[in-house]
């Protein structure tokens, strides 16, 4: 599962100023292997630096359609991969991919009917665009109502293919934009005339998803909920869902980063590690600041893990004793984290003696 | 010959098995989608066996739940509350959510100590999911909770209905909250539906009366175990239809497709999708002999003036001198047969023929090979689900 694939790249499309998408070559014998569901992603391994970073990138391809897989990467202010893939891959080369995964993804089949409703926030818009193309080609009588937030025209991920879709699909999909910074000017607006596409102004937000469910109620009335995008924008829109009596089992989440939260809680310096791994058992220190896996890692181990972001799963674990602080959990629901499950990725030692098992 | 035994249309016995295996294993009518238009709006309905009630919540979503509260099976369930977000039984107060989660029970520590340690939503006590869905601007219900979805039911049937587009039509009522057209009739459902699907009599029982449709280009057939049937309209009507037509004409409907689309839904309920009209056609049983049979019927959006104005075209059009509103034979009012109203002769036809069904010589001598060809193929599809489940009792 975390074993790595050298991929080489077909294609580097620039998609608005800031961001690039990239498509892999597969070849054939690997085709089944990387096999995916829409809204998955891909874990990339560089060396930058002298340093190995990986990092997850949502897949943006329709796995229903013969195309190669391609991810979305937005430039992030200061971000050491994002830019690094913006600034310097090109057409041939090769690149470590990890096979598809994630937990976020729509469970396709030909004869279902459904309303599936799906909030994309800036670069929120690559896994759901995977959701949105391999609906309408795979579920020939399911609706997909969208709701796609930018901060202004220019900004729009993927806008061509959209419209596309709009026209191709007009009796089955229905897509609002909402701009947080419209840019509109008279003389833009005597240009295009109608043809201008009408958005709506403002941010995926309480307001604009109550607008957007009355305007746009569900034919079918078997409906899910897909929202991708920056931390707050998952949280105002679960909450905002939620607020209207959607239940939880039916809303599904993926969250792009974002959260640089205020979190301050600090470990314990020096606590003492034992983590059994792949049939070893680690006896090691965990020195301040560090995470349990970052600890393993530096120690020469080799744990599973892909996003580095609370996000992915990847990096679970379960804590045979002690108590550990996560960062940040993006990843785990309530019933795991009762269970005792942790993702070692954001874990920072809160007691003395922390022992963990890797399953 | 006759696919079903006379006794199909006759005893208790059938009268229940297809209560049990057809009306209450399929998707049934409900009503419109307007019916349940707001969120906190709730009706519920019997559909077979199953009382099931639907209420919408604020996220515009159907919800559908067995009218029947876990306490002592009451059959009161009703949306109350701010915000309309609890489900709840006047007789003891019990309290469910929008997804049917038990969530109050009044006295539960002194009335119900033992009644279960755990959260209410996980005592087992939580209403009975059914489902719910709209096709064609229709409410359909089935009682399972994971039904197969209602387009693996109607899909087939879909492309043979008419361009209509129900949502957007008013209901015509005459009086508040009642259907266009409701009556009890004497005949076992059965005997009107195949009334409904016959093609042969129209040229005959409805000699005067439907003669504005062109019965000898009558396209029908079956998809699914749905019946579909089209005719368009005779060239002399349609050659003055905007001015003939008794209501304004529909918007949706392009000349070349100008006509009656009047397929029947397995099992009971039948559209009839004109040039200028758009009915549901409800059979319920009530009893081997006795069917109620609710019309409601939606025309176009438009004023009251759009409204004056074609009735007043089609009185003076000519088409209507010769065809269209005369009876079969000439005679007094009373007798069906010249009353000029093409329901009134099909309601005539089902009751003299449930009539017959007690003599001992009756029999069906010979059934029409085109005509009447929808009529065997539904006393098939009728027998195939009767006897799925039989077989297995």
């Amino acid at each position: 599962m975390t074993d790595f694939y050298q991929l080489k790249v077909l294609e580097v499309k620039k998609e608005t100023a800031d961001a690039t998408s990239i498509a892999f070559d597969v070849p054939l014998a690997l085709y089944k292997t990387f096999n995916y569901k829409p809204g998955q992603y891909l874990t990339l391994k560089f060396n930058i630096g002298g340093e190995e970073v990986r990092r997850s990138y949502s897949l943006c391809s329709s796995p229903a359609l013969e195309e190669p897989l391609r991810i979305g990467v937005k430039r992030v202010k200061d971000g050491l991969v994002s830019n690094y893939i913006n600034d310097n891959i090109k057409v041939g080369d090769l690149v470590d991919v990890m096979l598809p995964n994630g937990r976020f993804f729509a469970e396709l089949k030909k004869d279902n009917y459904k309303t599936y409703y799906l909030f994309a926030a800036g670069s929120g818009i690559t896994p759901i665009l995977s959701i949105l193309k391999t609906v309408l080609l795979t579920e020939e009588r399911s609706f997909v109502h969208m709701l796609y937030g930018n901060r202004s025209q220019d900004s729009i991920l993927f806008n061509e293919e959209l419209e596309k879709l709009q026209k191709e699909y007009a009796d089955r999909f229905i897509l609002v934009h909402t701009l947080s910074r419209p840019k509109s000017n008279w003389s833009d607006l005597w240009l295009s005339g109608k043809k201008d596409k009408i958005h709506r102004k403002g941010r995926v937000d309480t307001l604009a998803i109550e607008w957007f469910i009355n305007e746009y109620p569900p034919y079918a009335q078997n409906t899910e909920y897909y929202i991708c995008g920056p931390g707050t924008m998952i949280e105002n829109t679960k909450k905002a869902l939620q607020d209207i009596d959607v239940p939880n089992e039916r809303i599904f989440i993926e969250s792009f980063g974002g959260v640089t939260s205020s979190d301050v809680t600090e470990g314990i310096d020096n606590a003492s590690l034992v983590a059994q791994l792949n049939g070893e058992t680690i006896k090691t220190t965990i020195s301040n600041g560090k995470t349990i896996l970052r600890t393993l890692i530096d120690a020469g181990k080799n744990p599973p893990y892909s996003c580095e972001g609370g996000v992915c799963s990847t990096c679970m674990c379960k804590l045979k004793s002690g108590k550990v602080h996560m960062k940040n959990n993006l990843g785990l629901d309530k019933s795991e984290v009762d269970k005792g499950y942790i993702l070692s990725c954001q874990s920072i030692p809160l007691t003395e003696k922390i022992e963990v098992i890797y399953e | 010959m006759h696919e079903l035994p006379v006794d199909a249309y006759t005893s208790q016995e059938w009268f229940n098995l297809e209560q049990e295996h057809i009306f209450s294993k399929t998707w049934q009518f409900a009503g419109l989608v307007e019916d349940v238009a707001n969120a906190g709006d709730y009706i519920s309905v019997q559909a077979g066996l199953n009382n099931i009630f639907i209420v919408k919540g604020k996220d515009n979503r159907l919800r559908a739940f067995h009218n029947m509260c876990r306490h002592r099976g009451t059959q009161l369930l009703r949306a109350v509350g701010k915000g309309k977000k609890a489900i709840t039984c006047p007789y003891h107060d019990w309290t469910y959510n929008l997804e049917g989660k038990l969530v109050s029970i009044p006295k539960k520590e002194e009335e119900f100590p033992d009644l279960c340690n755990k959260e209410l939503h996980d005592c087992g006590l939580n209403l009975h999911e059914a489902s719910v869905d709209i096709f064609k601007g229709m409410l359909f219900v089935h009682p399972e909770k994971d039904a197969p979805n209602i387009m693996e039911f109607f899909g087939e049937v879909e492309p043979y209905l008419g361009p209509h587009i129900p949502e957007e039509l008013i209901e015509y009522q005459e009086k508040k909250d009642g259907a266009f057209y409701t009556k009890e009739i004497n005949a076992n459902w059965k005997i009107i539906v195949e009334n409904y699907i016959d093609q042969y009599h129209l040229a005959h029982l409805h000699e005067d009366t439907l003669n504005m449709y062109d019965h000898a280009k009558a396209e029908f057939g079956w998809a699914g175990p749905h019946y579909y049937f089209f005719e368009p309209l005779v060239p002399e009507y349609l050659a003055d239809v905007k001015n003939a037509s008794p209501y304004p004409l529909m918007d949706k409907m392009p000349e070349d497709k100008m006509g009656a689309y009047v397929p029947w839904l397995f099992p009971n309920i039948g559209i009839t999708e004109s040039e200028s009209a758009w009915n549901t056609f409800h059979a319920i049983p009530l009893a081997p002999d006795r069917t109620l049979v609710v019309i409601r019927s939606k025309t176009m959006n438009v004023s009251e003036w759009e409204y004056t104005k074609q009735y007043t075209k089609s009185m003076s059009s000519k088409v209507w001198q010769n065809i269209g509103n005369k009876g079969k034979y000439e005679g007094d009012a009373s007798d069906p047969m010249a009353s000029g109203n093409f329901m009134e002769e099909d309601v005539y036809a089902c009751e003299q023929q449930q009539k017959s069904l007690s003599s001992p010589l009756f029999s069906v001598g010979a059934q029409a090979k085109n005509g009447e060809f929808a009529v065997r193929k539904f006393q098939s599809v009728v027998k195939e689900w009767v006897e799925k489940y039989r077989d297995n009792d």
